[in-house]
């Protein structure tokens, strides 16, 4: 075996590392992006060509233009999903982040024995699968058997027993939204308590030599800090009533009529149920479209805030 | 020692009381339908009809029987098991890797490639339903459990991702250096010394991973048809069809049998749960 005198170009060396370098980027990085381009980036693609499309899975597509969107914008149904959608997200700005806020102060401003197991509790019903909130909210509101309509019957409250929560048109969407208001209103308290918790110390000690105490604490100095995380809280609602499906489809399959139809339901119909793919595309990019613009409102309030 | 006391617990008296009253009433609001499903739970549908409210006569588990076989809920369990682990095993390593490496090795092409996944964050699974609908059909994987998982993984890898990313930010930036002067390659440097480093971030991903996929509803919809396939959500919602309230204590056991992974859980993980949630969105 001979020995070969090896030389050492500093030009080499250097190309060699960073071609290693980029070769474990590369690799790194390869899982991640496959999947999503798989099903991510190629079905945002089709999404978007298919709601152009007359697509019934049937034959071949057929380029129609906007006719999937000025359907969609005449049908009863998609009109009730976005007005739905809409009144969602305001009740829940309106109802569940105030009840939010109270008793994530409270939390905050009473620490005693029973504050840590109180948040754990309240956020239980957050991470309850949607399938079995949905259950949870049947066995209070079903018709006859359920729990109010049965207490009502026990007792002889007639006004009680009386009410169908579910299938009453006037009822059904309030019944929707106070199961989800029961589910969903854990995470904004911890996230307004982890907010809460990362004030700096002097802000409590401050306004208690001061002496302003309790509510005024809360209001006047409390709440303004909290603009920004309230403001991103509002956007996850309305994002998230954007989304809405499983609650809704589980409990009244968005009846009745089209009394708690949501966007999600819509698009499930068309999509799964009549069969237009093309129609449903539609509303899947209306979805992702006024998702996006709450988005980018959100980033952009967030420049404003100086933190 | 007694002003010690007072200065970390100040005292608000009648307040302090009332409000305490209030919150707990909250709680109890949230725990009263998770536990009222034990009154009936143990009735005849006869006894139940005659008098819902009052206490059990006798002790009879013939009402879980019945849930258990009505939606079959072992096969249900365990098809559930395989898409929650198995979502785990693709989103978690993946994210680890691409979350480390838009972490520690800063360049344009890095930084456009963390933005391609970043997008993904902000993508409603609504958007891309039908494509992949029909994608899995013409790869074959629709109506299989393998179907489900892989979308399912690439749904949660841009979050965790992120994540990743922010974790490994926090490391010292030493730590990788001083194991490269050492002669450790990317790869070891990587396996041997960040990653274990980073096992707070993995256990809250594997954790929250796991409940993500145990809980999706709207994908499982989409992707399975067969009805043995069936995760544990598709079964209550079929149960909720095809049983309904009709009988409640039969129903109150399916409630309470579906719910209690998810409650065990949380009763033994709440605080990595919480600290999981939090993590995510105080990054924000």
């Amino acid at each position: 075996m001979s020995l070969k005198m090896k030389t050492y170009d500093p030009l080499l060396v250097r190309r060699q590392a960073k071609r290693s370098r980029n070769i474990f980027v590369f690799l790194c990085v390869l899982p991640s992006l496959g999947f999503l381009a798989l099903f991510m980036y190629y079905p945002i693609v089709e999404t978007f060509r298919l709601s152009f499309m007359k697509a019934s899975g049937l034959g071949q597509d057929r380029f129609i233009g906007f006719e999937n969107y000025r359907k969609l914008w005449a049908s009863a149904e998609f009109q009730a999903g976005l007005q739905h959608v809409f009144a969602w997200a305001f009740w829940s700005i309106i109802i569940q982040i105030p009840l939010a806020f109270f008793i994530a102060f409270s939390l905050t401003f009473y620490v005693n024995r029973v504050s840590k197991p109180l948040r754990a509790i309240y956020y239980l019903a957050n991470i309850l699968p949607s399938a079995i909130t949905a259950m949870l909210g049947k066995f209070v509101f079903s018709p006859t058997n359920g729990i109010l309509n049965n207490l009502g019957s026990q007792f002889g409250w007639k006004w009680l027993s009386a009410l169908d929560f579910l299938g009453d048109e006037s009822l059904a969407f309030w019944s929707v939204f106070t199961v989800a208001t029961w589910a969903y209103t854990g995470f904004p308290i911890i996230y307004l308590m982890a907010r809460i918790e990362q004030f700096p110390k002097e802000f409590k000690e401050a306004a208690q030599l001061d002496g302003v105490t309790g509510w005024k604490y809360a209001w006047y100095i409390v709440l303004p800090n909290l603009k920004s995380a309230i403001r991103i809280l509002a956007v996850l609602s309305t994002i998230g009533s954007l989304k809405l499906f499983d609650l809704p489809y589980m409990m009244t399959v968005g009846g009745p009529g089209y009394a708690t139809v949501t966007l999600g339901i819509s698009l499930y119909r068309q999509g799964f149920i009549n069969w237009q793919y093309g129609r449903a595309s539609a509303i899947g990019v209306v979805i992702f479209l006024l998702s996006l613009i709450f988005t980018i409102l959100e980033f952009s309030g967030k420049k404003g805030d100086v933190e | 020692m007694m002003e010690k006391r007072t200065r970390t617990h100040v005292r608000h008296g009648l307040s302090e009381i009332i409000i305490t009253c209030i919150l707990c009433l909250f709680a109890l609001s949230v725990l009263l339908p998770l536990f009222l499903p034990w009154l009936f739970v143990f009735k005849t549908q006869l006894e139940y009809s005659y008098s819902p409210w009052s206490l059990p006569n006798k002790i009879i588990w013939t009402n879980f029987q019945e849930a258990w076989a009505s939606i079959r809920i072992g096969e249900g369990l365990l098809n559930t098991l395989i898409v929650s682990l198995g979502a785990v095993v693709l989103t978690v390593p993946s994210s680890a890797l691409a979350g480390y490496v838009f972490a520690r090795y800063h360049s344009k092409k890095t930084e456009i490639l963390f933005y391609a996944i970043l997008i993904g964050y902000f993508i409603p699974i609504q958007m891309v339903l039908i494509p992949l609908y029909k994608f899995n059909i013409k790869l074959g994987l629709s109506n299989s459990l393998i179907g489900l998982i892989l979308p399912l993984a690439a749904f949660n890898i841009p979050f965790w991702t992120l994540i990743y990313r922010s974790f490994f930010q926090t490391l010292p930036k030493d730590l990788g250096d001083a194991a490269r002067i050492d002669g450790a390659g990317h790869a070891a440097t990587l396996f041997r010394i960040m990653l274990p480093l980073a096992a707070p971030a993995t256990v809250l991903a594997v954790l929250l991973v796991f409940i993500a996929a145990w809980s999706d509803y709207f994908l499982s919809l989409i992707m399975l048809n067969d009805q043995r396939l069936f995760t544990m959500q598709l079964r209550v919602s079929q149960f909720l069809n095809s049983y309904g309230t009709d009988r409640m204590p039969r129903y109150a056991a399916a409630a309470l049998i579906s719910m209690a992974p998810t409650i065990l859980l949380y009763v033994l993980g709440h605080k990595w749960i919480i600290r999981g949630t939090l993590a995510g969105a105080l990054k924000e």
